[in-house]
């Protein structure tokens, strides 16, 4: 045989091989769960919005939003869009609070509906309110409650809210700018409102730039809350004692993403880290997520404004694994640590918001959690915003997988929701809302 | 002979006021942008989260600023990053930048 044959019958025969298991996977189509990789498109629902935070549906598409300067909002299933709630300064809306205000990362944020809106119409909103200062939020080193969970009575016309009530009145507020990068007032206030197993709401926070926040049983800055919808405790929350028993987990620096898994009802959250580490942390109940940014602990000496968040050298870049040493995000010196699952190989590049992938449309992805990130380039880091796909373990210690959702746009990535359509959505700080279908 | 003293003049100017004589290149001053720049101010400078709208404002303004923060000078809560950003740029960049973003505006392709 010339070589030309033999070259011929070599790249045949291998042309075969190659073709044979792709074809048998057309073939299989989705019968094949390990062959089901979906399609996956990226569109964009709305646009031109201000900061878009968060998002909560209703069984038939209508979606309620918050625009973290503006107010509330929401889009009925025809499309049309009603303003429900404002705040100081904003216009247009059917009713407005004015002492909700936004600076900085502060301002109206999570939003969700109960289990029972059907019946109860009801809804929680997260906000910055200047409601509740009282004679607090005169420096940046005593407690300043400014965050609040408010509770409204939606129209059954959607055209406007009613009976508010603040149910939690008094999670902590930044009032002034310290001596940090990116130091302004108004930093880490968490802000996520979801309901967990049993109709629960969930509401995630931060540690508000001030160093003895997250580890201080007295205070809700640094916290995740499991309460009722009228914000008490739920029974069973198991904090340290002396703790405010309405915080189900502690030490947490800031976090903007929560949600429960579909095959056991455990939450995770996604969190923040400082120049290094962000995490997703399957959450034990009363656990010690392992932040602690205060000054002249854990080895550390005294920090600018009190607050180690960002040292040391905090002003500069630095090689990430080095500064973990000194503030890490999961401080092993904690017996009651909850270790995270991942940790986006100790980079931090602003992991903000998760979502389990629901429904069979998302073939091999199904059960996933998917995290929204949006990077700012610090320092060295790659800015990185994407959306990733991760295989959490049946313990939550770790990961099985970890790939990047094919969105076909690179966009900062704030708020994630799984629709009743078993779509995700994506709240972008560009101002869009993106529907994420997988066929 | 009022034709030549006036271009003389004018090239003096030129001389004592360099940065009027160099205009940017906005075409340019956008694919730098694009490269760090949009992460924290998003698309066209319009702001993004809690960073501020930097596109509209005067050539002299925006260089300025960025002259200011390359410096090592603080200015507001965020000059600690914006510092680290701005240390790395040559002087063609900044008014690059500059000019790219007195007119940028965002457009909404969806």
């Amino acid at each position: 045989m010339n070589m030309f044959k033999k070259t011929m019958l070599i790249v045949t025969a291998s042309a075969a091989m190659s073709m044979g298991p792709v074809l048998n996977a057309l073939a299989d189509g989705h019968g094949n769960k390990g062959m089901n990789v979906p399609t996956i498109e990226a569109s964009a629902l709305m646009s031109g919005l201000e900061n878009p935070w968060d998002m909560a549906f209703l069984p038939d598409g209508t979606m309620f939003f918050t625009e973290k300067c503006k107010g509330l909002s929401v889009r009925t299933k025809s499309g049309s869009v009603n303003a429900l709630y404002g705040m100081k300064g904003s216009k247009g809306y059917s009713a407005a609070g004015n002492d909700l205000f936004c600076d900085g990362q502060a301002g109206m944020l999570g939003v969700v509906a109960d289990r029972d809106f059907a019946k109860n119409r009801t809804l929680y909103v997260y906000s910055t309110s200047n409601k509740y200062h009282g004679s607090g939020c005169k420096t940046n080193f005593e407690r300043c409650d400014g965050n609040i969970v408010m509770r409204f009575k939606v129209s059954s016309d959607l055209k406007s809210v009613s009976d508010r009530t603040d149910i939690v009145k008094d999670i902590q507020y930044k009032p002034f700018k310290s001596n940090q990068p990116f130091g302004g007032p108004g930093a880490h206030n968490g802000g996520r409102l979801r309901i967990g197993p049993g109709g629960y709401l969930w509401v995630t926070g931060g540690d508000r730039h001030r160093g003895i926040c997250p580890q201080d049983g007295t205070l809700l800055c640094g916290k995740v809350l499991r309460i009722d919808g009228d914000g008490n405790a739920h029974p069973d929350n198991n904090p340290p004692a002396g703790f405010d028993k309405r915080i189900y987990t502690y030490g947490h620096r800031n976090v903007q993403g929560i949600d429960f898994r579909p095959s056991d009802g455990r939450a995770f959250t996604s969190e923040h880290g400082p120049w290094h580490n962000d995490e997703i942390t399957g959450l034990v109940n009363g656990g010690n997520a392992g932040w602690d940014p205060a000054e002249k602990r854990g080895g550390r000496s005294a920090c600018p404004d009190k607050y180690c968040g960002y040292e040391p050298n905090q002003k500069e870049g630095m090689n990430p694994a080095i500064r973990s040493a000194y503030t890490p995000m999961s401080d092993t010196r904690f017996k009651d640590l909850m270790p995270s699952a991942w940790n986006n190989n100790g980079f931090s590049q602003g992991t903000g918001s998760a979502a389990f992938l629901k429904g069979s449309n998302w073939g091999i992805y199904e059960g996933r959690l998917a995290v929204g990130i949006m990077g700012i380039a610090f320092g060295g880091t790659p800015a990185g915003s994407r959306i990733d796909m991760i295989d959490i373990t049946t313990d939550g210690l770790g990961i099985k997988g970890i790939v990047r959702m094919p969105v076909g746009a690179t966009k900062r990535f704030r708020g994630l929701v799984m629709g009743p359509d078993n779509a995700l959505y994506a709240a972008t700080d560009e101002g869009e809302i993106y529907k994420i279908t997988a066929k | 002979m009022i034709h030549k003293f006036a271009t003389g003049l004018l090239f003096s100017l030129f001389l004592v006021f360099p940065a009027y004589a160099s205009s940017g290149d906005k075409k340019a001053g956008e694919v730098r942008y694009n490269k760090t720049c949009i992460n924290c101010h998003g698309p066209a400078g319009k702001g993004a989260a809690s960073y501020p709208k930097i596109s509209g404002n005067e050539v002299s303004y925006t260089k300025t600023k960025l002259e200011t923060y390359r410096k090592g000078e603080e200015i507001g809560p965020n000059s600690a990053l914006m510092i680290m950003m701005a240390k790395p740029l040559t002087d063609e960049e900044i008014a690059n930048l500059a000019a790219y973003l007195k007119d940028a505006k965002y457009e909404n392709k969806n």
